[in-house]
């Protein structure tokens, strides 16, 4: 079913290809399988297909490799702290920390090879592809001046590793696959402790290790249902909220000394 | 089977929260704690974000204190009255707990301070607990019979001035040390963020010298208010609670602590002392360690609700 299907669309892209100047420009669509995603009790996280296609694709087969894809999706960007700790006097405690200024909250990142292979450093630190490359920028305030960079670093590359324990930084280096001449897909999962708001899904299109072209859409991820309506609760009438919490609390003590009659 | 928590925002197994409050509903009915001092760092163990664990397992505390000490007034094992002392010296505690937390932030030394209050008075307090626990246990093998509260005895507490009647603990002792202990119970819970069951119970039995059978019944009544508003507290200034997980937490929490009362019961003073104080060198002990120990991750990621 699937094969025929490619054939079909390898009929259609050639003879589209043939239709057009050979030197023209290629460059990419793409969307995501899903525009929304809700966020019910139910939710255990999810996955989300993206799919796109080379306009003029001068590829001779899909594994031939003329091309790199590189989709990212990031969650909405919050400011981060990194804590350090050390010895003293024995003791372990946090002594150091530094704060970043808004970082993506979520960021997966799936590519046809490595992105360090795909194209300069330059070019991927201008739009933040891969983990080396997002903007991290230190927050500078009264005590946090300005950042030894060897220090700075350090601290970097633990922020991206204790996401990346978390599941909330994900990379897979080798997830996007064409399937035809233009024709490409790649999932990306989304974990159930994905931090809720709007998802930015940016796919790039590398020839050569030029960056050909790319393409933005976004996702929904919003609270439904009884989820939206408990933090909606929760934060415009804490003090409601709070009374609810403990007189529920309460109440299941009372209901429970007494659905005991003498204490089983 | 698994729910998705609102304020936490991850998805968790019920049934593994709901035997999480069981258990630690069952020790907090059995010795008369409340139980945060488990219930926090299981709660994180299990990746609850720290800020939320610290605000919800209060709620927790409400139910399975609530549900003990309903069992133990019926029993007429509650003074009130000096529950009621105590908590509101309690409270002034707390206020004044609340501005130190705040220089101690402002000096950077709050983290230390927490560590190193924590695992010295869970260390202290639960040496103290085991070998009274263990000398009472001598006591009983040697004599046969539980050696009493010594009536007759006056110590420095009987010196004081203001005094007042108790009649439930049959006690005519001065209002001092009863306030003494807590605002210092209340300061301490503001600092380490706990309901203090285990600082409250060798307090009374030792420095107060009530009778053992009271002190268990007027702990928990005390404990149920601390958490009240600890948990209204954490709801309406960090917005910490989720409601969700506190209803699992309790549901297993109110039936452990009926059994962990009844189990209580049948549980001699002596041995339920030694008991108690293992616990406590246990969670001392694995605080301890961390703070001595090599960390395996050096770095960590500051939570952006609270601390």
């Amino acid at each position: 079913m699937r094969l025929r299907a490619c054939v079909i669309l390898f009929g259609f892209m050639s003879f589209a290809s043939a239709g057009v100047a050979r030197d023209t420009q290629e460059s990419v669509e793409a969307d995501a399988s899903t525009r929304q995603v809700a966020i019910t009790s139910s939710f255990t996280g999810t996955e989300i297909l993206l799919f796109g296609t080379v306009e003029n694709s001068v590829q001779p087969s899909p594994e031939a490799g003329t091309y790199d894809i590189v989709a990212v999706v990031e969650g909405v960007d919050a400011p981060a702290v990194v804590r350090k700790k050390s010895r003293v006097v024995g003791l372990w405690i946090n002594t150091s920390s530094m704060r970043f200024m808004p970082v993506p909250s979520y960021y997966a990142i799936v590519s046809t090879r490595p992105v360090d292979e795909i194209a300069d450093p330059k070019i991927l630190d201008a739009n933040g592809i891969g983990f080396d490359h997002i903007r991290m920028l230190p927050a500078h305030s009264a005590w946090n001046a300005s950042p030894d960079p060897a220090e700075l670093a350090s601290f970097r590359k633990a922020l991206v590793h204790l996401k990346e324990q978390e599941r909330l930084y994900v990379k897979s280096e080798f997830g996007v696959s064409f399937i035809g001449r233009s024709l490409f897909r790649a999932t990306v999962a989304l974990p159930p402790n994905v931090p809720v708001g709007p998802l930015t899904a940016s796919v790039y299109l590398f020839k050569e290790g030029k960056l050909l072209g790319q393409y933005k859409s976004r996702v929904m991820l919003q609270r439904e249902g009884m989820e939206r309506f408990i933090h909606e609760f929760a934060l415009t009438k804490s003090f409601f909220y709070g009374l609810l919490t403990v007189i529920m609390a309460a109440g299941a003590g009372l209901a429970a000394a007494f659905a005991f009659p003498r204490a089983a | 089977m698994s729910l998705y928590l609102p304020i936490a925002e991850m998805s968790v197994s019920v049934p593994v929260f709901l035997l999480l409050g069981a258990a630690v509903g069952f020790l907090s009915g059995l010795f008369g704690v409340g139980g945060g001092f488990l219930m926090t760092p299981l709660l994180t163990f299990l990746g609850i974000p720290p800020a939320v664990a610290v605000a919800t397992c209060n709620a927790h505390v409400v139910a399975s204190s609530v549900s003990g000490a309903v069992v133990h007034y019926r029993r007429n094992n509650v003074d009130v009255k000096m529950a009621l002392v105590m908590l509101l010296a309690g409270f002034a505690g707390t206020a004044i707990g609340v501005e130190v937390v705040r220089l101690l932030r402002k000096a950077g030394l709050f983290e230390l301070t927490v560590s190193l209050t924590y695992v010295t008075f869970l260390g202290v307090v639960g040496t103290l607990t085991l070998i009274e626990g263990i000398n009472s246990w001598r006591r009983v093998q040697t004599a046969g019979v539980s050696s009493r509260r010594k009536s007759g005895q006056h110590s420095w507490v009987d010196r004081l001035p203001f005094k007042m009647r108790f009649q439930r603990s049959k006690l005519y002792i001065s209002v001092v040390p009863p306030m003494v202990i807590g605002m210092f119970i209340g300061f301490m819970s503001a600092i380490m963020g706990i309901g203090g069951g285990f600082i409250y119970i060798p307090a009374m039995i030792y420095i107060l010298r009530m009778p053992t059978s009271v002190v268990v019944g007027t702990s928990l009544f005390q404990i149920v208010f601390v958490a009240a508003f600890a948990t209204l507290l954490h709801a309406w200034q960090n917005q910490t609670v989720d409601i969700v997980l506190a209803a699992i937490l309790l549901a297993g929490g109110v039936v452990g602590a009926q059994f962990g009362t009844a189990a209580g019961e049948k549980l001699r003073g002596d041995h339920m002392q030694i008991l108690l104080g293992v616990l406590v060198l246990v969670v001392a002990a694995r605080m301890g360690y961390d703070l001595v120990a090599m960390p395996n991750e050096l770095f960590s990621l500051g939570s952006l609700k609270g601390s």
